[in-house]
């Protein structure tokens, strides 16, 4: 694994004699830390992404003595992780901006100007991202260090003269708004679709309607009540970020999971992904108008949940992870009944997909309907099914294995149109693995303790990721003195997938909206944390 | 089409017997902690463990507040005198200054309530399990309940997730777009005290900043039997019961 | 007598209108306008209401130009028609024009405004009033020039001044089949129109169908009918305001004249042929002409291909006349010529109220760009009425005018189930549901029209700050509307006032036989009706008024004869009685029950709970009509001339313009090919103009022996 980090590492001295700084960590987990000056930023970075192919996973700013700013970039095995980290004086906030040669960076690096007020230079559209502007004063930085977050903020006045930022230029041309309370029981974001009748010509979302301040309010708090935090970024992925979290803790304190462990994380990662799957799928029956396919498939998600809960004790998973494996124990009978119920599940779901793919008024509304070609993919930098069904398949579980996920036999589907019809059957063959998955792994759980007793937290900087249901997840920990969270960094697959979803529903017709928006299966609560 | 009709009938009907009969099926209702008589000492180190203030030791035991819970599960695996755990999910509250018929809309409403659903900052945990009222196993419909996207037909405004910001305008805007009577239902513990996050710059720490609520669900997330109950506690089919449980009431059997 | 003095006392006004103004202070010349419009209209009024509904009539004869003709001006039922129309739109055009001309004050010359206008008028009379050829055609050409004065009045314009000579070109072109169609008629010697209805009896199958084309296309150019109605959208979009009521509610009636003129009553038609020829064109415009109407977003422009729609209408009931005549069911046709008489007068009305209105819009927010406008009808509540009123009654929605007379018409396409002909059925079948098509389009045509004109939020500045209209502009729309109400409610008595057109086109059948059964007991015909049939309708109330009201009854009724059992029937007056009381009743019941003293509450229009609803939100016209476009592309056939996106780095957008561009399918099916060919001759021929002097000797010795060869073996 190192040699390749180690190849890289040696060019990029070379190319950039003087101005750059490597430093290799060791295995199991291998990353290469160029450090380098702010000016190289833009061209290091697009060398990674251009020329090695890697993929851009986050911006991780971090106020500490000086300004700390950690492009994070992965590959496909052994090509590790990259971290390109650059230093800003204290005073200083202004840093040139990737979002160019990088498109995959536009949204963090607006996110982190809104947040810590820092300025990319060359980033032709910074502000009113997380802050809304007519909500917020200007200037207002809230993950600055200087700022209490414990205390409400006075809100500006509103302004009157407000209008909403138009790109196209056509005569009859309207901006059409829909939200931020839009449709029965959705998340609050609004779009607004350009148009001059039939098709939307631009969506734009606006997001950050449900944005509770997560990494603020995470700064200073223990360990363990950050855990809950993290299971609350997005319900509906619970397990997964708070394993991500776990991950990070225990690389931090660099704590061995036991095996039993591990594989009940995976099991129970696995049966997450299941659900998630099986919601998106009722959500895409729903937005097509198959009524009876959504109810179908509502009572398999019914199903999970309570299979979920009769396990755990909750339906969603929350309070399982704790840091050195499980909080409690499942027994290997309530693995095995679980995993029955997941076989029925499994069954009916199978015979879904085919009374589905049969049903052609159905697939009307999703072949060739909201297009993501590869390259667009890769170039936002999209994750998960979404981009698999795109043909861009890299997935953390095989890219960068945790959790033991490098011991299970499974399969990553992968499709081309990149298509709404593309997208719903990656979701079905992606929960036809997850299952298949969860029957094996419950006839073969190792035995052993659930839980690494007395871990101790030790202060310092790790990365946990995971792959989400949605994609690839990172979280990135500091922690202080007496395991007190120095800096949480969240960055979620929804606010990758989010980023890339204008690219879809664009040029398609108004009808087609909301089944393109349902075929994404995005989460407003993942992006806007 | 046939194929359809055949899969559903084969499916058979999956709808629960609730409000008629209690629903019993396992994973249902997860339950939230209840109160414990538990010796002094112990009940202040087990109070101590709650992250959000829900548990407080008192007269002889442990009380506990369902506003604040959080379904961390730490007063019932974290220690050596668990929680005694209460898996009654019909505990929606009308806190209405002590007259209850104020917090419930009149009797024309009783088989016939437009909701509007409005996640104000939520998780998803709340909104999802919302959602799951209308698939076959709940099926409110059955009830008189039906969703509805536009304020001007709803009666009740169920509101989830703990008022960001950035919601206070159209949550406001939604509650004074709906035609008199209405009522508020806040469902979930973020909407009713914050939950894990409480009340910060970005978070009002709950919907009655804002609003007055008139029936509380609580729960992280409630299951949708307790918003069910919420909803029929609503519309005044069922009696409210109480969020606080407190040893007193557990000599009386609990609610 | 009394006639005649009316007559000549109208032409004189006209002529003091001609010669006042080169003396009169300019700023006089409004006012002057108006009073003098007023009175030759009333004139004109009095005069045709004489012979329409006193049954006057005169015939009078001018001079004599030997050999060739005896001018003649002869007033039968038909001449006083079309006067009458003209003069109900005359009337309120002109306080309208009176109103409106000081935009112009110093800008172009009030003073040949006024001269043109007053001669227009004097034509406008004289035009159907004429009985001969000459006098005809150079009546006709003198509308044709002083059309293009006035149409081109804004002459500093290029397109303007372009779109009048388009209609010019045309116009000529028109007037020259007109001659043609006049010529062979005349075949034996005499010009009078009476010794050519004489001799329309011996001409041979070709001749009549040679006259009856070259008629009807000569005058389907100024009646806009494709394919020669290309002019009509340029020519109304650039006609100053004040005149357009004009353009649409009086001069397009004379092509439809010059139509029944020649084509009806001079030739008789014999066969059905020609009548589906006219069917078929008529059918086609309609449908054409509202589909580009949906479309447009200049409301002046969409009223322009409206009125092509309904000149289509009006041309498919004549069609169908023509059929019934030519197929020897005189009573069916003169059905159809009253739906399409009826049709001709309601358009008049209701394009003029519409134009009017469209120019009180114009004047006063300063744009007539549907995406522009909006929210007017807050600030100019009058005229967004009467603009309903307009608009209902072009969508043929009842009580309105419209109603009555496309429902007389789509009834004559389904009464050629009586006919003999299979074809015949089939062509009748497949223009009815173009029909039918049409009426839907003219619906969400209207819709898009007067909701995104005046409902909504102002799209633009200047349509927040629109004034009220003032009463130069209101006195005329409350005219026109209170007609087009009458008109609508009162149909039983104006067929029969139709009859007298309708006589010499139809063999003297009266529509009013066909269609006004007599349910009034006091009606000396009462008796004539099945003593069970008139049961079954007195159960209905068919005979309510009948010792109050004149008439006959109030039902328009067609009793399809023993091979068609059909029975169609409608009552505007009685909807227009009943409407009221059941909205009424709503009203009382909603207040008493509903309201019941409870406060009703106005809260802000819900919108998805963003900080505030913009004008730039709301749907456009454009966006509203957009689907007709996707619909029909095959007609369309959109290009997009531009289509650039501006970018700041690969994938950040600043600017996303394109430019629609649309060819009008005619042009792009007949005028471009046909302008094509020409150029193409043209530029065989210029070659030939290479200024060789050689060359030029040797067409002079070509032609030379050419000419002696002809002359030897001839």
């Amino acid at each position: 694994m190192a040699a390749v980090l180690h190849e890289l590492a040696e060019h990029a001295e070379v190319r950039w004699t003087g101005r750059v700084r490597p430093t290799l960590n060791g295995a199991p987990d291998a990353d290469c830390q160029l450090q380098c000056e702010a000016s190289d930023l833009p061209e290091i970075c697009n060398w990674l992404f251009s020329e090695r192919h890697y993929s851009f996973g986050g911006l991780v700013v971090e106020q500490r003595q000086r300004w700390e700013l950690r492009y994070l970039f992965y590959g496909e095995g052994k090509e590790g992780w990259v971290h390109v980290v650059t230093y800003l004086p204290e005073s200083g906030e202004r840093i040139p901006s990737i979002a160019k040669l990088v498109h995959a960076a536009d949204w963090h690096e607006r996110e982190a100007e809104d947040a810590f007020g820092l300025v990319f230079e060359g980033h032709p559209r910074l502000g009113d991202f997380v802050l809304h502007n007519d909500v917020w004063h200007e200037g207002v930085a809230p993950m600055r260090r200087a700022f209490d977050g414990s205390r409400p903020v006075t809100h500006r006045e509103p302004d009157l003269n407000w209008k909403p930022r138009r790109i196209v230029e056509e005569a009859g041309a309207f901006a059409m708004p829909v939200g931020p309370l839009y449709s029965v029981a959705t998340a609050p974001v609004y779009f607004q679709l350009e148009t001059v009748g039939e098709d939307v010509i631009r969506a734009q979302p606006r997001l950050f309607y449900a944005y509770r301040g997560l990494e603020k309010i995470a700064e200073g708090r223990r360990a363990e009540d950050v855990l809950l935090i993290a299971e609350r970024i997005s319900a509906t992925s619970a397990f997964a970020h708070s394993l991500a979290f776990c991950q990070a803790v225990e690389r931090l304190s660099d704590v061995e999971v036991p095996e039993r462990a591990s594989s009940l994380r995976i099991f129970l990662a696995e049966l997450e992904r299941l659900r998630h799957h099986v919601a998106a799928i009722e959500g895409i029956c729903e937005s097509t108008g198959l009524t009876v396919a959504a109810a179908q498939a509502g009572i398999l998600q019914e199903d999970l949940l309570r299979i979920s809960g009769r396990l755990t004790g909750h339906r969603y998973l929350f309070g399982l992870n704790a840091f050195g494996g499980l909080a409690m124990e499942l027994t290997d009978a309530a693995c095995a009944s679980a995993a029955n119920g997941v076989s029925d599940v499994a069954q009916r779901l199978a015979t879904l997909q085919s009374m589905l793919s049969t049903s052609s008024s159905f697939l009307d509304r999703l072949e060739d309907v909201g297009d993501v070609s590869k390259s667009d993919a890769v170039d936002f930098g999209l994750v998960g099914p979404v981009a698999r069904a795109s043909g861009l398949a890299r997935d953390l579980r095989k890219a960068q294995p945790y959790c033991g996920y490098e011991k299970i036999d499974f399969r990553i589907p992968q499709e081309s149109e990149g298509d709404g019809y593309a997208r719903l059957r990656v979701f079905f063959r992606e929960a036809e693995q997850s299952a298949r998955v969860v029957s094996n792994l419950a006839r073969a759980i190792p035995p052993g303790p659930y839980r690494r007793p007395q871990v101790s937290l030790r202060p310092g900087a790790a990365l946990g990721w995971v792959e989400a249901p949605n994609g690839a997840a990172m979280h990135w920990l500091r922690l202080g003195e007496a395991g007190r969270v120095d800096r949480y960094r969240i960055v979620t697959p929804s606010f990758a997938n989010w980023h890339g979803f204008r690219l879809a529903a664009e040029n398609f017709a108004f009808q087609d909206f909301p089944i393109i928006l349902a075929t994404f299966a995005l989460s407003v609560h993942e992006n806007d944390r | 089409m046939s194929q359809w009709v055949i899969s559903g009938l084969r499916t058979g009907i999956k709808s629960t017997r609730y409000p008629r009969v209690k629903e019993i099926a396992p994973g249902t209702a997860p339950g939230l902690p209840g109160a414990t008589p538990l010796p002094a000492d112990r009940a202040q180190a087990i109070a101590a463990l709650c992250p959000t203030g829900a548990l407080d030791a008192a007269h002889g035991g442990v009380n506990v507040d369902l506003r604040r819970c959080v379904n961390c599960f730490r007063c019932a695996r974290d220690t050596d005198w668990p929680m005694n755990w209460d898996y009654n999910y019909e505990c929606a509250a009308a806190p209405g200054n002590g007259n209850s018929h104020v917090s419930r809309l009149g009797p024309a409403f009783s088989r016939s309530a437009h909701i509007l659903v409005v996640d104000a900052g939520d998780c998803g945990a709340c909104l999802n399990e919302v959602k799951q009222l209308n698939n076959p196993y709940y099926n409110m419909h059955r009830l008189g309940f039906f969703f509805t996207p536009t304020p001007r037909h709803a009666d009740l405004l169920l509101v989830v997730g703990a008022l960001t910001e950035h919601m206070r305008v159209p949550l406001r805007k939604a509650y004074d777009a709906m035609p008199g009577p209405k009522r508020v239902i806040a469902v979930g513990t973020c909407a009713l005290s914050g939950g894990v996050f409480g009340r910060t710059f970005a978070c009002a720490g709950g919907v009655k900043d804002l609003l007055p609520v008139d029936v509380e669900v609580a729960g992280n997330p409630p299951p949708p039997l307790a918003i069910l109950h919420g909803l029929l506690v609503a519309v005044g089919r069922k009696p409210p019961g109480s969020l606080r449980r407190a040893l007193r009431d557990t000599e009386n059997g609990a609610s | 007598m009394a006639m005649q003095l009316l007559l000549v006392i109208s032409l004189a006004l006209c002529g003091v209108g001609v010669v006042l103004p080169l003396i009169i202070n300019e700023r006089r010349i409004p006012s002057l306008l108006g009073i003098l419009g007023v009175a030759i209209s009333g004139g004109l009024l009095f005069f045709s209401g004489a012979a329409l509904f006193g049954g006057a009539a005169f015939r009078a004869t001018l001079w004599t130009i030997p050999p060739l003709v005896t001018l003649t001006l002869e007033l039968d039922k038909l001449s006083a028609l079309f006067l009458f129309v003209s003069g109900l739109v005359l009337l309120p055009a002109s306080i309208f024009a009176s109103g409106h001309l000081d935009a112009y004050l110093n800008r172009y010359s009030l003073r040949a405004f006024c001269v043109s206008y007053f001669s227009l008028f004097a034509t406008l009379i004289l035009i159907p009033l004429s009985a001969d050829v000459v006098s005809f055609l150079m009546l006709w050409e003198l509308m044709s020039i002083l059309l293009y004065l006035i149409v081109g009045y804004e002459h500093e314009v290029e397109e303007h001044a372009r779109s009048a000579y388009v209609m010019f070109a045309i116009g000529e072109a028109g007037t020259l089949l007109i001659a043609f169609a006049f010529i062979v008629l005349a075949a034996n010697g005499s010009l009078e129109f009476a010794a050519l209805k004489a001799a329309g009896g011996s001409l041979g199958d070709g001749a009549r169908w040679a006259v009856f084309l070259l008629a009807f296309i000569g005058f389907s150019v100024k009646a806009g009918l494709i394919p020669v109605n290309f002019w009509l959208p340029r020519a109304y979009t650039s006609a100053p305001l004040p005149f357009v009521p004009v353009l649409a509610g009086a001069t397009l009636n004379l092509g439809l004249y010059g139509i029944v003129r020649l084509d009806g009553d001079l030739l008789r038609v014999t066969a059905p042929g020609p009548g589906l020829v006219v069917l078929i064109i008529g059918s086609v415009t309609a449908l054409l002409g509202i589909l580009y109407a949906t479309t447009q977003s200049d409301l002046k422009t969409l009223l322009a291909h409206s009125s092509i729609e309904n000149a289509g209408i009006i041309a498919t009931a004549l069609g169908a006349g023509f059929v019934f005549v030519g197929s020897g069911h005189p009573s069916i046709a003169a059905i159809a010529f009253a739906a399409a008489f009826y049709h001709m007068l309601n358009h008049s009305i209701y394009k003029s109220l519409l134009f009017v209105a469209t120019g009180a819009v114009d004047s006063n927010v300063g744009t007539r760009n549907i995406d522009r406008l909006g929210g007017l009808i807050k600030a100019m509540p009058l005229t967004a009425g009467f603009f309903l009123i307009g608009a209902l009654s072009i969508a043929a929605l009842p009580p309105f005018n419209g109603f009555v007379s496309e429902w007389l018409t789509l009834q004559t396409m389904l009464l050629s189930a009586g006919m003999a002909s299979t074809g015949i059925k089939i062509v009748f079948a497949i223009c009815g549901a173009i029909l039918a098509l049409t009426a839907a389009l003219a619906v969400t045509c209207f819709v898009k029209a007067f909701a995104m004109s005046f409902l909504g939020m102002p799209r633009s500045e200047s349509a927040g700050n629109a004034r009220r209209a003032n009463s130069s502009a209101i006195l005329p729309m409350a005219f026109l509307g209170v007609l087009c109400f009458v008109l609508g409610v009162a149909p039983t008595y104006v067929i029969p006032v139709l009859d007298g057109a309708i006589g010499p086109l139809a063999q003297q059948a009266r529509a009013a036989d066909a269609l006004i059964p007599p349910f009034f007991v006091g009606n000396p015909h009462h008796r004539e009706l099945p003593a069970s049939f008139v049961a079954d309708f007195h159960t209905l109330g068919a005979q309510l008024g009948q010792s109050v009201l004149p008439g006959r009854g109030l039902v328009v009724m067609h009793r399809g004869g023993a091979n068609n059992p059909v029975v169609f029937a409608m009552s505007t007056s009685y909807m227009a009685a009943v409407l009221p009381l059941m909205l009424l009743g709503v009203f009382v019941v909603f207040r008493l029950i509903v309201v019941r003293g409870r406060a009703v509450e106005r809260r802000a229009v819900w919108d998805g709970g963003i900080r505030r609803l913009l004008p730039e939100m709301t749907y456009t016209g454009t966006g509203f009509s957009n689907p007709v476009r996707v619909i029909f592309e095959a007609v369309f056939r959109p290009t997009t001339v531009e289509d650039t996106r501006e970018t700041v780095g690969k994938h950040f957008r600043a600017v996303i313009r394109r430019t629609r561009g649309e060819n009008h399918v005619l042009d792009r099916l007949l005028l471009n090919p046909i302008s094509d060919a020409a150029l193409w001759v043209a530029n065989g021929f210029a070659r030939m103009h290479h200024g060789v002097l050689n060359a030029y000797v040797f067409y002079g010795l070509g032609a030379l022996i050419a000419a002696l060869l002809v002359a030897r073996f001839s």
